[in-house]
C-alpha cells in the first residue's frame, strides 16, 4: 500500500511538471537578442505595370442588370426603354379552374410597375416621367433614333416620387409607391388610363415606354432589370367579354420582352472612346487590363505585409454622389487579353470604392496584399489584373486612369515586406 | 534477460522516444552563438553537482563509468525547469520541460561493458519578443518581433569500457551529434492594415565527435578518472543547403572520488572546453559532490561552477549552482527513481538569470 502511494506521488509529480513551456521573455538588444533581425522594407516599384490597355463592351445596356436614367445637364441623358410581353387578345374570364377565355375589347386602366435600385436621396422632387415609345424596341435603339419619341408632348404623365412617398396612402391618381427597407428598393406604381396606353387589337396589346427622370438637381437612378429579376411589371384592367358569366375577373400581368436604356452623351468628358488611358465602368462597360512584371525577389522570396495599387485619376467620373461605385482589380485565371477569364478565388480581388467628386490627378489606392499573396503561393497563375467597376453595367460612370506609357504618372505598386530571415545561421 | 526485463526496457526507451523534447535547460544565453550545452548526466550525477558523472555508469560524461555498470541498465530523466531572466530593470519568469538524457548500458561479459544513449549536446530554444517601429508611408508603424528557435543538437553515443585490471579500467564512444531546431521570425504590425508575416524553417545539424577515458583506483577508496573528447564540426542545414560550419570543442576533463566507507562517497571534477574553436569562449567547469547513504534512499549535494561558452562582451558569462537530491530503489534495485532539485545562477553582460529545475529519473534493472 505504501509503494503504490509511493508511486502514485511520483506520477503525480512527474506528470505536474512535465508539459509546461514558457520560453518567450522580451529582447534585450542586442547583447540578448538573435544577431540576425528581421528587416522590413517600403518600395515603391513605379514600372511594375505593363502592357495595360482598356477594353469596352462586357456588358452591353440591353444586358445590364440595372436600367439607367439620369438626367444630368452637360454630361449626359439617359432613359430607360421597356417593350412588354403583349396581353393577347383574349382573357381567362373563368374562375376556379374553369379556362374559359373572353375577347378583349378595351382597356380601362394599366399599372406600370417599376423598381428604383439606386438612387440619390438627396434630389429632391424626383420625378418619373413616363413617354410611350414605338414598338420595334430592340438593343440597336440609340436615343437618336428614339428622339421623336422623346418631346415633352409626347409624355404621358409624370410621377413625383418624393411627393408620393410623404403621402399616407394611395395618391389622387391611383399611383402607390412602396419602400423595401432591408433593400432600400422604392416600388413605384404608376397608373395610367386608356388613353395613355389604348388598347389596339391589331397588337395584340403591345406596349413599349419610356422613363425619364428629373428632379431638382441633377438626378440619376437605376432601374431594376429582367436580368436582376425586377423588371417592370405591366397590369392591363381590361374590358373583356364575359360569355354571359356574373363576375369575371379583368386584370392580367405581363411581363418585360426587352428593356434597355439609351443615352445621349452630352459633353466630350464623358465620351465612350477608348485612348491609351485605363477606362473602368461607363456604358458600354470597360475594363481595364493591367499586367506586371514584379522582380523574382517580391514573387519568391519576401512575405508582404502590405501592396497598395496607386492610380492616378486620368479622368474623373461624371454623375450625383449616389452614383460612387467600387473599383474592383480581379485576378485572372488566364491572360486572354480583354477576354480574360476573371478568378472566382476571393483572394484574388481587391476593392476599393471611387466616389463621385474626385478630381483629375488624384490618385486611386486599392489594397492588393492578398493578390500578390495569392500570386506568390500559385506561381502559374498569370501577374495580371483586370480593372472593372462592380456591379458593371449598374452606374454610368466611368473613371479613366494614367496609363504605364505615362511614365511620370504610371501606375505604381508600393510594397511593404519582410526580407526572407537568414535562418541557419548562428 | 528475463521476458519481463525486456518489456521493461522497452516501456522505458518508448516513453522516452516518444517525447518531442530533448533540450537540457533553456537559457538566456542561448540566443546567441551556438546555445547552451547540455549535461550528460543521470539525475544522481547532477544531484551531485555532476562531480560524480565520470564515475556513474549511468551518465556519458566518461564512457569508462560503463565498466561499473556489472548488469543491463537503462536509465531517463525528465526534468522541468523554472527561470527567471533579470537585466535592466526587467524580469520575466519561463519554464519549460525537458527530456535531456538516457542512456542504455549492459555487459558483453565480466570485463566488458557497452552502452550508449542520448543526450543534449546543444540546446537551441529561445523565443524573444522585440518592439520597435518602422517608417512606413510617412508615418512610425509600430510593430512586435518574435524570433524563436525550439530544438536541439542531441548526442547519440555508442560506447564501450573495459576493465583491464582490478586498478584500471578504459573507454571510449563514438558520438553522432544530430538535431534540429525550429525556427520562427514573426512580425506583427500595430497597425492591422499591414499583414502579419510569418516564417519559419527547420534547420538541422550534424557533427561527430569521439571520446576515450580511463579510470585508475591507486588505493582501493579512491578512484581517478581522466577524459577527453573532440568533436570535428557542426554543421548546420537548410533543406539541402549548408548555411554555416563551426568547429566544435576539445573536451579534457579529470574527477577524483573518494568512498571513505561503504556508504559515504565525495568527488570533484574539473573540465576544459575550447569553446573558442566555436567562435565562444574557452571555459574550465568544476564541481564537487558528495552521496551519503548506500541502501535504497541515499541523500546526495553538490555544488557546481564555471563558465559558459557564450555570451556578450569579453568575458564568457558564469555560473554557480547548487543541488540535491535522492533516490528511492524498488523491486529489489530492480527500478530506480531519482529525485533532485537544482538552483541555478548564471551571469553574464547585465542578465542574471536564476532558475530552479525538478528533476525526475527513472532507472530499470531487468
Amino acid at each position: 500500500m505504501r509503494r503504490a502511494a509511493l508511486a502514485a506521488a511520483l506520477t503525480a509529480l512527474t506528470a505536474a511538471t512535465a508539459c509546461t513551456e514558457d520560453v518567450t521573455a522580451p529582447g534585450h538588444c542586442p547583447d540578448f537578442c538573435p544577431s540576425r533581425s528581421i528587416t522590413g522594407v517600403d518600395t515603391v516599384l513605379q514600372t511594375v505595370v505593363q502592357r495595360d490597355s482598356a477594353f469596352r463592351g462586357f456588358v452591353r445596356p440591353h444586358e445590364a442588370r440595372s436600367l439607367l436614367a439620369a438626367t444630368l445637364p452637360g454630361v449626359i441623358d439617359g432613359r430607360a426603354i421597356v417593350l412588354l410581353v403583349p396581353v393577347g387578345q383574349r382573357l381567362v374570364v373563368g374562375t376556379g379552374g374553369d379556362t374559359t377565355t373572353g375577347a378583349i375589347v378595351g382597356v380601362d386602366s394599366l399599372r406600370l410597375t417599376v423598381t428604383i435600385t439606386r438612387r440619390d436621396t438627396s434630389a429632391h422632387n424626383l420625378t418619373l416621367v413616363y413617354y410611350r415609345l414605338p414598338l420595334d424596341l430592340d438593343s440597336t435603339k440609340t436615343f437618336a433614333d428614339l428622339a421623336g419619341a422623346w418631346t415633352t408632348a409626347d409624355s404621358l404623365r409624370s410621377l413625383n416620387v418624393d411627393d408620393l412617398l410623404a403621402q399616407p396612402t394611395h395618391s389622387a391618381l391611383g399611383d402607390s409607391v412602396y419602400v423595401d427597407t432591408l433593400t432600400n428598393r422604392v416600388t413605384v406604381i404608376a397608373k395610367l388610363d386608356s388613353a395613355m396606353a389604348p388598347y389596339v387589337v391589331a397588337d395584340s396589346g403591345k406596349a413599349a415606354f419610356g422613363i425619364r427622370v428629373v428632379a431638382d438637381s441633377r438626378a440619376s437612378i437605376g432601374l431594376g432589370s429582367v436580368e436582376a429579376g425586377l423588371g417592370p411589371l405591366l397590369t392591363w384592367f381590361a374590358e373583356a367579354d364575359s360569355v354571359a358569366k356574373d363576375t369575371v375577373p379583368r386584370s392580367s400581368t405581363v411581363g418585360v420582352r426587352f428593356d434597355s436604356f439609351v443615352f445621349d452623351l452630352l459633353s466630350p468628358s464623358v465620351d465612350t472612346t477608348l485612348d491609351s488611358t485605363l477606362a473602368v465602368g461607363g456604358m458600354p462597360v470597360a475594363r481595364s487590363i493591367m499586367r506586371f512584371a514584379l522582380p523574382r525577389l517580391i514573387r519568391d522570396s519576401v512575405q508582404i505585409s502590405r501592396a497598395t495599387l496607386v492610380l492616378v485619376t486620368a479622368r474623373p467620373p461624371e454623375g450625383v454622389p449616389a452614383d460612387s461605385f467600387t473599383l474592383s482589380a480581379h485576378g485572372v485565371l488566364a491572360d486572354f487579353s480583354a477576354k480574360s477569364p476573371l478568378s472566382p478565388d476571393p483572394s484574388r480581388v481587391a476593392t476599393t470604392r471611387v466616389h463621385i467628386g474626385i478630381a483629375r490627378g488624384d490618385t486611386v489606392r486599392i489594397e492588393m496584399a492578398d493578390i500578390l499573396r495569392s500570386w506568390q503561393i500559385d506561381t502559374l497563375a498569370p501577374t495580371t489584373l483586370a480593372l472593372r467597376q462592380i456591379p458593371e453595367g449598374t452606374e454610368f460612370p466611368e473613371i479613366r486612369f494614367e496609363p504605364s506609357t505615362n511614365v511620370a504618372l504610371a501606375p505604381a505598386l508600393h510594397v511593404t515586406y519582410v526580407k526572407r530571415f537568414p535562418f541557419g545561421k548562428p | 534477460m528475463s521476458r519481463t526485463g525486456r518489456r521493461l526496457v522497452a516501456a522505458l526507451f518508448l516513453s522516452v522516444s516518444l517525447t518531442v523534447r530533448l533540450a537540457a535547460q533553456d537559457s538566456q544565453f542561448s540566443v546567441r552563438g551556438l546555445g547552451v550545452p547540455g549535461r550528460w548526466e543521470s539525475v544522481r550525477a547532477r544531484t551531485t553537482g555532476g562531480a560524480f558523472g565520470p564515475f556513474d555508469p549511468r551518465s556519458s560524461v566518461a564512457d569508462v563509468s560503463l565498466a561499473d555498470a556489472l548488469q543491463l541498465t537503462a536509465t531517463a530523466v525528465e526534468a522541468t525547469t523554472y527561470r527567471r531572466a533579470e537585466i535592466g530593470g526587467s524580469r520575466d519568469d519561463l519554464r519549460s520541460s525537458r527530456f535531456p538524457f538516457m542512456s542504455l548500458a549492459g555487459p558483453l561479459s565480466r570485463r566488458f561493458v557497452v552502452g550508449g544513449g542520448f543526450a543534449t549536446y546543444l540546446d537551441r530554444t529561445y523565443s524573444i519578443v522585440t518592439r520597435d517601429s518602422q517608417m512606413l508611408r510617412g508615418a512610425y508603424a509600430p510593430y512586435t518581433d518574435r524570433v524563436g528557435s525550439d530544438g536541439a543538437v542531441a548526442d547519440l553515443r555508442v560506447a564501450a569500457a573495459a576493465r583491464l585490471g582490478s586498478w584500471i579500467a578504459i573507454g571510449a564512444g563514438a558520438h553522432v551529434l544530430s538535431g534540429s531546431s525550429r525556427q520562427t521570425a514573426q512580425r506583427i504590425y500595430d497597425d492591422t492594415t499591414f499583414l502579419g508575416t510569418t516564417q519559419t524553417a527547420v534547420v538541422r545539424y550534424d557533427g561527430f565527435g569521439i571520446s576515450g577515458s580511463v579510470a585508475l583506483d591507486p588505493v582501493r577508496s579512491v578512484r581517478i578518472v581522466g577524459y577527453a573528447r573532440s568533436d570535428n564540426r557542426l554543421r548546420a542545414r537548410l533543406g539541402d543547403t549548408e548555411t554555416d560550419r563551426v568547429d566544435l570543442p576539445t573536451t579534457l576533463g579529470a574527477a577524483l572520488r573518494w568512498s571513505p566507507s561503504p556508504s559515504a562517497r565525495v568527488a570533484g571534477t574539473v573540465a576544459w572546453r575550447s569553446w573558442s574553436d566555436a567562435g565562444g569562449f574557452n571555459t574550465t567547469s568544476w564541481s564537487a559532490g558528495a552521496e551519503v547513504g548506500a541502501g535504497p534512499t541515499p541523500f546526495r549535494l553538490g555544488v557546481r561552477g564555471g563558465q559558459l561558452p557564450f555570451g556578450p562582451g569579453t568575458a564568457a558569462p558564469t555560473e554557480f549552482g547548487v543541488t540535491l537530491g535522492t533516490g528511492k530503489s524498488f523491486s529489489g534495485n530492480r527500478a530506480l527513481v531519482d529525485l533532485g532539485l537544482e538552483r541555478l545562477v548564471r551571469k553574464g553582460g547585465g542578465l542574471t538569470e536564476t532558475a530552479w529545475t525538478v528533476l525526475v529519473g527513472l532507472t530499470i534493472r531487468p
